[in-house]
């Protein structure tokens, strides 16, 4: 270092951050012993994979029935009726788990397919929440779905209800409207209100979508019939919407492509190691000696 | 969200409460409160910005008369209500009496009745399920399941009845909870990866 400076060289430098790290490490110690950290830490590795993992890429599935938005938005044009979106009774900040509020969250991009959907069509949406900071995000997800189909002038027609506190609120509220849409889509926490909710929709809509993550209360979503997102389907679903039949054509053809080479390789293998077939003379066309 | 700044914000303190929880530290600790300290004040605060805006809306329904006029009177007249019984002097706040009175004396009864209707939708449900006309193969077979579980739990006696009782207990333990626990593990994956997707700002494919 120059004398007088006062500016570290490199190796001074690293010396003291790697005396500063030195320090905090002991002054550490690990929570728990080491082969539970590891593990955490492999979680963590798994749950990144996954959340980089391109998963539309190999879910073919339409699940719940979400592709027939288009269908539906036709259906409400020509009835000049509009369509319901339920985002549930969990909320963003009630006072719920968190689980049930994440499960909001994930019926916002649900909401922003049937919102894109509709604008296409000139189909006036009502969304039902009974959280207010779930309203603006709602209102938020439905002007963004005018917006990415230059439809801004549309945006007026479709409205967020808030409905009040509590989970009875949006059942009471569906059961006794007098306004009977043409399709009716449920996303989000849904609890014992589940069956009077999903019923009072049911009961006046002409289609209905369900989907929620409660394990308890997949019975009531089956029950009800229609397109249903059940278990982890619902969090699967916002992941993997898709507007193309063609993009979904392709990923199911490369998915069997896929099962096709992995199913010869394994009846290949299989051969081999039962002795019929010699994998080398096969590919070269010599006889093994 | 979009912005790579705020995708990098809930890295940083995602790794921050990680290391937190794997790392007995005090100065980590103390940073980790401050974050999550941080998290719970921008909530609140948007929780109670949320609230005002509803009121706001629901006071310019009324006043450009549009909308459901009814319903503004009532969600104004609520808050109203809530406030003035939470808020008023030498009150108690959320643990005030009058606070408690109106929730246990207006919005659980009102709950309570209409909850009281499960039973009836529910069979109606389950009608409409057996007779195909809604539901499908998956409904059919769950009014199935169900009826045979009802008939697990008859109340009858002797060997019959402790048979039904054994077939009942087996029934939860090993095929119901099977498919609960395996529907609660795909939920909680599914969950933490949805969580972390959005986040960290990846759409659906469809935007």
């Amino acid at each position: 270092m120059p004398r007088g400076s006062g500016v570290p060289d490199p190796a001074e430098l690293v010396t003291r951050l790697v005396r500063f790290v030195g320090e905090i490490l002991g002054a550490s110690s690990l929570r728990f012993e080491i082969g539970p950290t590891l593990v955490v830490l492999g979680i963590l590795l798994v749950l990144l994979q996954l959340v980089a993992r391109p998963v539309s890429r190999w879910v073919s599935s339409d699940a719940g029935g979400l592709t027939a938005a288009g269908r539906a938005m036709s259906l409400a044009a020509e009835a000049g009726t509009d369509v319901v979106v339920s985002l549930g009774a969990g909320g963003l900040t009630r006072a719920t788990d968190a689980l049930g509020r994440l499960q909001t969250l994930a019926a916002m991009p649900v909401l922003g397919h049937v919102a894109r959907a509709a604008a296409r069509s000139g189909v006036p949406l009502r969304v039902l929440t009974n959280d207010a900071l779930a309203g603006v995000v709602a209102q938020a997800t439905l002007e963004a779905g005018h917006a990415s189909t230059d439809t801004l002038e549309r945006s007026g027609r479709s409205r967020v209800v808030v409905v009040g506190e509590g989970r009875p609120t949006t059942a009471g509220l569906v059961m006794t409207a007098r306004a009977r849409p043409a399709a009716a889509f449920v996303g989000g926490s849904l609890r014992e209100e589940a069956t009077l909710h999903l019923e009072g929709l049911r009961s006046g809509a002409g289609a209905l979508v369900a989907g929620s993550a409660e394990p308890a209360q997949v019975s009531s979503i089956l029950l009800a019939g229609g397109g249903s997102l059940v278990g982890p389907e619902p969090y699967q679903a916002a992941a993997d919407l898709r507007a193309d039949v063609n993009e979904r054509t392709m990923v199911m053809a490369a998915n069997r492509l896929i099962v096709i080479a992995v199913a010869v390789l394994a009846a290949g293998s299989a051969l081999a190691l039962a002795g019929l077939i010699d994998p080398a003379s096969l590919v070269t066309g010599i006889a093994a000696e | 969200m979009r912005r790579p700044t705020i995708a990098a914000l809930v890295v940083v303190v995602g790794v921050l409460l990680l290391a937190d929880f794997l790392v007995v530290n005090a100065s980590l600790s103390e940073l980790a409160m401050l974050a999550i300290d941080a998290a719970i004040l921008v909530a609140a605060g948007a929780a109670l910005a949320a609230v005002a805006a509803l009121v706001l809306r629901r006071s310019g329904d009324l006043w450009r008369r549009r909308g459901d006029p009814v319903g503004a009177v009532l969600v104004l007249g609520g808050a109203a209500a809530m406030l003035v019984a939470g808020l008023r002097p030498r009150g108690a706040g959320a643990s005030d009496p009058a606070v408690g009175w109106l929730l246990s004396a207006l919005v659980v009864p009102i709950a309570a009745t209409l909850f009281g209707l499960l039973f009836v939708t529910t069979l109606a449900a389950a009608r409409r399920s057996l007779d195909g006309r809604a539901g499908g193969r998956e409904a059919s077979v769950l009014v199935i399941v169900a009826i045979v579980s009802v008939l697990f739990l008859l109340p009858l006696s002797g060997s019959v009845g402790t048979w039904l009782s054994e077939a009942a207990g087996w029934a939860l333990v090993i095929p119901i909870g099977a498919a609960f626990r395996g529907l609660l593990l795909g939920i909680a994956i599914l969950a933490a990866v949805f969580a972390a997707r959005t986040m960290l700002g990846i759409g659906a494919a469809d935007e």
